[in-house]
């Protein structure tokens, strides 16, 4: 089986759920007509074809292209390099993303033409690269992020005071729009590569956070915007909604517009990557093909995606949403609720920044389990939209303000790792399925129900998608930060070694020390003391039947980081190699090592 | 404390080797540590598309030579090894190292390694590992296994100190004893390892398989 078939049976999964719930509302309590049902059900094939191709173009294309630019960056002499080189790919990675064109162009109505809407994009493009500079930054420094975060959102606090509601709504929106479906992966792709090179013990902290500092750039933007511009308060209204009518006529319809964006929206990135190919990597031909191949499937991906979710479900989730919203109020929290917990796993970001998670943890923080968390975040916050939309009197800052301000003071109590998790993971939930499918069924309602506001009101449910999953993950990690290791008592016995054969062409030792997530460094530095030379390092998670790792309240095992050290010694040396690792204090401690011996045959001339 | 004298190997499919973990503690295996890996297949339509890869997870058990004999037979049979792209398993022996307390004489334990497999490692630098599979293969290997691994950190003075880990890949490949020496000579000279800091290569005897499609007497 290929990945390309796991990937296909993953965005299965999670689409299925969604579809299913759909298909039942349809022929249940909502009147919805055929041709649109028809239309979702084409709409879900495409979804699920053009996300797995997705997906798969990223793997292909935009991690290698993160690691190179990253190393690029890191290994660079220069601050005024660095600087100008992150913000740049801040920037350009921003500047062509669709979405943010419709927020400016909906800002520049509401606003009646006083706000331009390609100065917006400029401005929230500005912001991002600035952001993604500091990120940086604060990546290569060792800055702890929760600090970073708290400062960040400090200040966007003191902003929120100046602005007006409306405002608000649309900062919070603007950071939903950039962290789109192309920004995301390769933000995060960015910050893996980041970390990898700069490797050291918070290597896999510095593996997230980067998309979340990116995406209060465009809520600093256009909070600044508003107040440098004095404007205030956004008129007109969202405008007369036509749904489509026919089943294939509006994919076909819209396919070539959306493919045309998707491109435009690759392209800058994909140039400046050939471009600094062209000077300074000099990849091979056939890593060069790989990149081609997978910025092709990336662009098909997407636009196929992209036309699924534009016109086979945002007709049906503002009908939807129409159609709950004359209903019980109830039903539609309730609905609301149900939406935002299954539709956040279709989101491809989701699908991508848990795969890094895996990657970089090597399984030990279950993805099920970050799934889970962030399902329940969203579906809350669209519950809480809902009421929103129903109850006038409610605002969005009675949500906002509180969730991201325990969230901070969480992001001091949480597990370092889950910091930078929880962060993007609110990036990474607003991404195009929330800003068609959701928003479309939550302005659906508002237009129904006298009270609301549907400009506002759909505004807002973006922002609360980007805060609630940063507030539940945040909790999550705090649980982990007190999870609960239990350790047997330690019979220590004189043991006996048993010792090598001396065959003649052995020569040298394979010794595997398996330690805590963290130690290998210092294995390594004991070994080579006593005459180790090279050194591997494999990352891995374990179990030991003595030592179980609980997460409180949930109760589930978790299985603890390992590192694995692969050593190669001569047969002279490996066993005061050995003794030496195990007789190490720290490592005897805390490391939990243990030390495995095999002979092997090398090849001594590779061994110089 | 239980002596431990082998390493139980598994390669299966990502999310599979929980479930092995769980059957092999079962059969009385006491800890495992598992670690992510890729493997390859051989179809010349997907290589076009460049869908070569699959996901795989190696588990990794420490135990003794009984225990493993007996996960041998248990996890062969439960996840059908013997079928083909079900999963590998095999067992190194390796020693698990353990401090004299006392001045005593270590004993050297005069049980042999009959290895009828071997195990061929290969540590490359990141990128050159589908070229050491594709070595491997030209000389009769059926597949490999890719892991990714880091070398030890290099303290770099650039504007940021950083340490520098470079990113290695390790190929890890079983084969019968025959075909062991040549496979070995090809990727060595494939990939030029005699330079240095191209990689390096070694073998470790493998005691026992379950799951590998050559040299296998039933």
């Amino acid at each position: 089986m290929s990945m390309l078939v796991d990937k296909t049976k993953e965005v299965i999964r999670t689409l299925l759920p969604v579809v299913i719930l759909v298909l039942l509302l349809c022929y249940t309590i909502v009147d919805v007509e055929t041709d649109i049902i028809i239309r979702f059900i084409v709409g879900s094939v495409m979804l699920l074809i053009g996300l797995s191709v997705f997906l798969w173009g990223i793997d292909l294309s935009m991690n290698p292209i993160g690691e190179h630019m990253s190393m690029e960056i890191a290994t660079s002499r220069s601050l005024l390099k660095i600087a100008i080189l992150s913000f740049f790919l801040g920037f350009l990675v921003t500047v062509a993303e669709p979405d943010l064109l419709i927020l400016g162009s909906q800002v520049e109505a509401a606003s009646g033409g006083t706000m331009n809407a390609t100065f917006i994009v400029y401005m929230v493009s500005i912001g991002v690269g600035v952001m993604i500079s500091l990120g940086v930054f604060r990546l290569l420094r060792d800055k702890p992020l929760n600090i970073f975060m708290t400062i960040t959102y400090g200040i966007i606090l003191v902003l929120a005071i100046l602005v007006s509601e409306e405002f608000l709504a649309i900062s919070f929106d603007a950071s939903g729009a950039t962290t789109g479906a192309l920004t995301t992966p390769f933000v995060l792709a960015l910050s893996l590569g980041l970390s990898k090179v700069k490797g050291g013990s918070s290597s896999e902290e510095n593996s997230f956070g980067l998309v979340g500092i990116m995406s209060a750039g465009p809520i600093l933007a256009v909070m600044l915007i508003s107040i440098i511009s004095g404007q205030k308060n956004i008129q007109g209204d969202a405008g007369e909604y036509i749904v489509a009518e026919g089943v294939l006529r509006p994919i076909i319809n819209a396919f070539p517009g959306i493919f045309a964006e998707s491109l435009l929206a690759l392209l800058p990135i994909s140039i400046l990557f050939f471009g600094y190919n062209f000077i300074k990597f000099k990849l091979t031909k056939e890593e060069l093909f790989r990149i081609i191949k997978g910025l092709v499937f990336t662009l098909l991906g997407l636009a196929i995606f992209l036309t699924a979710v534009n016109s086979g479900f945002m007709d049906m989730g503002r009908i939807i949403g129409m159609e709950l919203g004359k209903m019980s109020h109830w039903i539609l929290i309730g609905i609301g609720f149900l939406l935002g917990l299954i539709v956040v796993l279709v989101e491809p970001a989701v699908h991508i920044l848990g795969e890094q998670i895996e990657e970089v943890t090597s399984g030990h923080i279950p993805l099920s389990l970050i799934r889970m968390t962030l399902s329940i975040g969203v579906g809350a916050a669209i519950a809480l939209s809902m009421v929103r939309i129903v109850v006038p009197e409610v605002k969005l800052w009675y949500f906002l303000l509180p969730g991201f301000a325990f969230a901070i003071l969480l992001s001091f109590k949480s597990d370092p790792v889950f910091v930078g998790i929880a962060y993007d993971a609110g990036g990474v939930a607003s991404g195009p399925m929330t800003a068609t499918f959701v928003l479309a069924f939550a302005q659906g309602a508002a237009t129904v129900i006298e009270t609301a506001n549907v400009l506002v009101d759909g505004f807002g449910v973006i922002a609360m998608v980007a805060m609630a999953p940063v507030f539940s993950i945040m909790v999550l990690g705090t649980a982990f930060k007190h999870k609960k290791v239990t350790y047997p008592v330690i019979e220590k016995k004189s043991v006996m070694t048993s010792h090598l054969i001396e065959e003649g062409n052995i020569q040298h030792d394979c010794i595997l020390v398996v330690a805590n997530r963290g130690f290998a460094e210092r294995v390594i530095e004991v070994a080579r003391q006593s005459g180790a030379t090279g050194a591997t390092i494999i990352r891995g998670r374990g179990t030991d039947e003595d030592q179980k790792v609980m997460l409180p309240v949930i109760n589930i095992e978790l299985q603890p980081e390992k590192e694995i050290v692969l050593l190669i010694t001569g047969t002279h040396v490996s066993e005061s190699v050995a003794d030496s690792v195990l007789r190490d204090t720290q490592l005897e401690q805390d490391g939990e090592v243990s030390v495995f011996i095999s002979p092997a045959e090398a090849m001594v001339e590779t061994l110089a | 404390m239980i002596d431990i004298d082998a390493m139980f190997f598994v390669v299966v499919s990502q999310g599979k080797a929980n479930d092995v973990l769980r059957k092999a503690k079962d059969c009385g295996a006491k800890s495992g540590t598992i670690f992510l890996g890729e493997g390859t297949i051989q179809n010349k339509l997907l290589e076009i598309l460049g869908l070569t890869e699959v996901r795989k997870e190696i588990l990794m058990i420490s135990s003794s030579n009984e225990i493993c004999d007996k996960l041998h037979e248990t996890l062969s049979e439960e996840f059908m090894f013997y079928k083909k792209n079900k999963g590998i398993a095999f067992t190194i022996p390796f020693k698990r190292w353990q401090l004299q307390d006392t001045l005593e004489e270590q004993k050297s334990s005069p049980e042999n390694i009959a290895a009828t497999h071997f195990c061929i490692l290969t540590i490359v630098d990141k990128g050159r590992g589908k070229a050491c599979i594709n070595a491997a293969r030209a000389a009769g290997a059926r597949g490999g296994t890719l892991i990714h691994a880091r070398g030890a950190g290099i303290p770099a003075e650039f504007y940021f100190p950083l340490v520098i880990e470079p990113q290695k890949e390790i190929v890890m490949v079983i084969t019968t004893k025959e075909k062991a020496a040549p496979i070995r000579n090809r990727i060595f000279s494939e990939l030029e390892l005699g330079k240095v800091g191209n990689g390096i290569i070694f073998t470790l005897p493998v005691n026992r398989v379950s799951g590998i499609f050559e040299g296998v007497t039933p």
